[in-house]
């Protein structure tokens, strides 16, 4: 059984006829950003959906902390929280009202419930508009709250799929500053992007996913191997340089 | 069930909070009482309407003054036949010992005006006969060897109101429960999608059962609500308004009340599942509007049943269709005054089964991939 936070094997998926994973292998570790790169249609999105227990595997297993995504998928739940490019927030609730309802779906002990609501509010800096209807936020203030809902119930586990793609340079800093905090705070950070300069600064191991196969694994340094940019590497990896 | 209660409460607020839900339901409360008013009026306008009778000929004695008091006006014209097309609603053509009647059947006015003209003859004849007898020294009673003598069993005028009652109150029940959780359950389910809140639902470790049983139960409340809205503000109004033929409030009977919260309960549980089940197909909340109209005017067709077939008295076996059981068991409970308990509970099943058979579909749907990768 792995020790690590999260470990993937041989993990095969087909969507309709298109066989998006062929056999992909990795581990994240506590206290990593692991970056999973590829280009779009590479398979990073259904990757981190399998892992999330939304979709279930065709072949070979994930397991987060120990538990099978097949046979626990609740216990994995509990022990994730995912931040999509998708800002999904419910209108006509306000900012805290959203992020105590994904609190207590997630058993958040009702006691604890408005202290930890607090507590993700102030450290995401929500409290200007945390009783305002989600419905007259910015893209920037509703992906907080989409953070706040994916953090609230402290999870070991923070995936992150295109996190910045919708927002301003502004916003995007601030998700960014946020991954490298919980990384320093012992979480496991699984980074899902197609922005390599992102990558780069900002993840300790990285996985890049061409056509559902892992084309290259290893920590940073290993993976651009000598080329002057991570750009560079992934365009041969891939084969887009000419 | 901790999380079906934190689904509820949630989708409660966001349904108080939604302007098409509450418009649906205050529109509901209004429209009822505005309906009634409507019959209401028409119904009396029609009993105390005046209708013209143009004629030509002699009016034979006393018979004028007998069609003016039954607001039937005569007014001589040159041709009875052709003014009844259009000037007149019925044309005469009185002739000794005879007289020529002209109307035009594609006009209700026409109708109403010979029906009572009828009437009035009948009586006119009668009244005519028996004096010819008397001043012949001959009893009148003659004229009828058998007496009819008329004993109903329950009033005619509550008769009449439990006619009205056992049409109007299952439509307007039906259609109050389904419109006014349409919103809701559409907003709950492809409302999810399209606004993608749905993925990171799903992503919580509340079990996804739980998850639907919520919404399901949110929908059926704001149904309901809907229904008992529409639903008092009717008996409001009939406590009110009058109807001709002396009926001069029409008000449910004490079997009928009960039943009929039963009954709402049963539709508006197995209709929000079905609603939901609908909705989940759905990609966009415009696109869960074209699944669930239809169902609509499906449901409407067996309350219409009743205002065709008023005695329609089927098998046991048309209590498990729903709706139509539904609508069948209302009936009985307002014109018999009674409970059939063995029809009350092959509905209950039928719509129980309904509901259950439904939200396992919703579920099912729910949990399917193809929810989240279908695009």
């Amino acid at each position: 059984m792995s020790q690590a936070a999260v470990a993937v094997e041989r993990l095969e998926k087909t969507l309709g006829k298109n066989k998006v994973l062929r056999g992909i292998s990795f581990q994240a570790q506590p206290g990593e950003i692991f970056g999973l790169l590829g280009p779009n249609g590479a398979g990073k999105t259904t990757t981190l959906r399998l892992v999330s227990t939304l979709l279930s595997p065709d072949g070979g297993m994930v397991e987060v902390l120990g538990f099978d995504t097949r046979k626990a998928p609740e216990e994995v739940r509990r022990r994730i929280g995912v931040v999509t490019a998708d800002i999904g927030v419910y209108p006509r609730l306000s900012a805290r009202e959203n992020i105590a309802y994904f609190a207590q779906l997630s058993e958040v002990p009702s006691l604890d419930l408005k202290r930890r609501v607090d507590a993700v509010i102030d450290r995401l800096d929500i409290d200007s508009f945390a009783n305002q209807r989600a419905e007259s936020l910015s893209s920037g203030q509703k992906q907080k709250v989409a953070i706040a809902r994916a953090i609230v119930h402290d999870p070991p586990v923070l995936m992150f799929d295109e996190p910045t793609s919708n927002l301003d340079v502004l916003a995007s800093r601030e998700v960014r500053e946020f991954m490298v905090e919980s990384k320093e705070r012992g979480k496991c950070v699984i980074f899902s992007t197609h922005v390599m300069h992102d990558a780069e600064r900002l993840c300790d191991r990285i996985t890049i996913l061409h056509e559902g196969q892992v084309v290259a694994s290893g920590s940073t340094a290993e993976v651009r191997g000598g080329k002057p940019e991570l750009e560079d590497a992934f365009l041969e990896l891939v084969g887009a340089n000419p | 069930m901790r999380a079906t209660w934190i689904v509820y409460r949630k989708e409660m607020v966001e349904i108080l909070r939604d302007r098409r839900t509450l418009i649906a339901i205050g529109l509901a409360a209004i429209a009822t009482p505005l309906v009634l008013s409507i019959i209401s009026q028409v119904s009396t306008k029609t009993a105390t309407q005046a209708y013209t009778v143009g004629y030509t000929g002699d009016v034979p004695t006393g018979l004028g003054e007998l069609l003016s008091a039954t607001n039937l006006k005569l007014v001589p014209v040159p041709d009875p036949a052709s003014a009844a097309k259009k000037q007149v609603d019925l044309g005469l053509a009185f002739k000794p010992g005879e007289i020529d009647l002209y109307y035009d059947p594609n006009r209700q006015s026409a109708q109403i005006a010979q029906n009572r003209l009828e009437t009035v003859l009948g009586q006119y004849s009668a009244a005519q006969a028996a004096a010819a007898l008397q001043t012949r020294g001959v009893d009148p009673a003659i004229l009828t060897p058998i007496h009819l003598v008329s004993n109903p069993l329950s009033s005619p005028v509550q008769a009449a109101s439990n006619a009205f009652l056992s049409f109007f109150l299952p439509y307007i029940l039906i259609t109050m429960i389904i419109t006014g959780g349409f919103s809701a359950a559409l907003d709950s389910t492809a409302g999810e999608r399209e606004r993608k809140t749905l993925e990171s639902l799903l992503l919580t470790p509340a079990p996804r059962s739980r998850v639907l049983l919520g919404k399901i139960t949110a929908v059926t409340t704001i149904s309901l609500v809907a229904a008992v809205a529409a639903i008092a503000s009717m008996f409001v109004t009939l406590a009110q308004i009058s109807f001709p033929g002396g009926s001069r409030h029409i008000t449910p009977s004490a079997v009928a009340v009960p039943l009929m919260v039963w009954v709402a309960v049963l539709i508006a549980f197995s209709f929000s599942a079905v609603t939901l089940a609908l909705g989940t197909l759905a990609k966009t909340f415009r696109q869960g509007q074209a699944y669930v109209t239809p169902l609509y005017f499906i449901t409407i067709f067996p309350a219409s049943i009743i205002l065709f077939i008023p005695d329609f008295n089927p098998s046991l076996a048309y209590y498990l269709i729903p709706i139509l059981n539904a609508v069948l068991v209302l009936r009985d409970a307002i014109v018999h005054d009674s409970v059939d308990w063995t029809t009350l509970a092959v509905t209950t099943v039928s719509l129980l089964a309904t509901g259950a058979l439904s939200w396992y579909a919703a579920l099912r749907l729910f949990t399917r991939e193809a929810l989240l990768t279908r695009s």
